[in-house]
């Protein structure tokens, strides 16, 4: 490659350099550092699926046993928060999200053998059903971090659908 | 009383169900199916993985409007899967696939520029978030057999990405 019209190779040589180390810093690949005191208190869980961060708040779910639920983990304590009322034993969590003030928390889960979208208030200590027009399966989610919006993927018809809905 | 019960749930749900509505449409295509979704901390942006031309795709938008913001890096490395955004959308993170390995990227939308995030050990992520403020990141990964989310600090890679109106509290911005 050279540099068209040049009188000095050296100004071409720089082009290319210059050139090689835009291209380099565009899609330079930078080690992750794990965070290991958070990390070590999650390995105690057993296993963990579908994190959700936000603010101070991770949100996952976490299974020991075959038995999996939904757990708040407060990171600047680096300890579980209790969620009275949203873990039940006859319900499966298939997908969880968290606000970044860690006061609601959307939550698909199965139950009877149907999947419910619900939204959990923290502060309240209850979850309330949120249905889905027209009807669907809901699958994954996510919170906005102000608690305000909730993107949900919903299949309807064999068709993988996105619903997203304002919540007060 | 079942009666009873049933108008009070009734009552309780219907609010919401109102506030309903389907994802904004990316307009070249009706029945388009997508997955995936995620928002930006605001709310205001919406990535999701659609199906283009046969390979799943990271697909950004503007939630009011629907229109299409472009992604300088994402052109390729398809399959992605599991987007994540930060407070204003600066940061897009996602999980793309390089040669046969799974990798986590993040596109920087402010400069530009793209993070690759390889995994110590060469593991591969299968699902992601990233923290709003864009200095931390969960990964979900297999090991073992088993499913194990791990957490990891982004704050000396990335810049925060602050929610509007929120100054950056530096030692210059702190001086009178």
């Amino acid at each position: 490659m050279t540099l068209q019209g040049s009188q000095h190779p050296g100004a071409a040589r720089l082009g290319v350099a210059l050139l090689a180390t835009g291209l380099l810093s565009a899609c330079v690949a930078t080690p992750l550092r794990p965070l290991p005191t958070i990390n070590q208190r999650l390995e105690q869980n057993g296993s963990n699926r579908d994190p959700s961060l936000s603010g101070r708040w991770l949100a996952l779910i976490s299974g020991r046993d075959g038995r999996e639920r939904v757990e708040l983990i407060d990171l600047e304590l680096n300890r579980p928060v209790p969620l009275p009322g949203l873990n039940r034993p006859d319900a499966q969590p298939l997908n969880v999200s968290v606000d970044a003030a860690g006061e609601r928390m959307a939550l698909i889960r199965q139950r009877d053998g149907r999947t419910e979208l619900a939204l959990y208030s923290r502060s309240r200590q209850s979850l309330q059903p949120l249905p889905l027009d027209p009807p669907g399966v809901p699958r994954q989610l996510q919170l906005d971090a102000n608690g305000r919006v909730l993107a949900v993927q919903v299949s309807r018809g064999g068709l993988w659908q996105v619903d997203l809905i304002e919540l007060p | 009383m079942a009666a009873a019960l049933a108008v009070g749930l009734g009552a309780c749900s219907l609010p919401w169900a109102r506030r309903s509505r389907p994802a904004p449409s990316a307009g070249w295509e009706a029945n388009l199916s997508r997955q995936d979704p995620a928002l930006s901390g605001d709310g205001r942006l919406l990535a999701s993985v659609i199906e283009r031309q046969g390979r799943s795709t990271v697909l950004l938008q503007e939630r009011s409007s629907g229109r299409v913001l472009p992604l300088r890096h994402l052109s390729r490395w398809q399959p992605h899967s599991s987007p994540s955004l930060s407070w204003r959308g600066r940061y897009l993170a996602v999980i793309v696939q390089r040669g046969d390995r799974r990798l986590a990227v993040i596109e920087d939308r402010l400069t530009n520029r793209l993070l690759p995030l390889p995994l110590p050990g060469g593991r591969e992520p299968v699902r992601l978030s990233l923290a709003p403020d864009g200095q931390r990141l969960a990964l979900q990964l297999v090991a073992s057999g088993r499913w194990r989310v791990e957490v990891f600090d982004l704050a000396g890679a990335l810049e925060l990405d602050p929610p509007a109106g929120e100054l950056l509290r530096t030692p210059a911005a702190a001086t009178p």
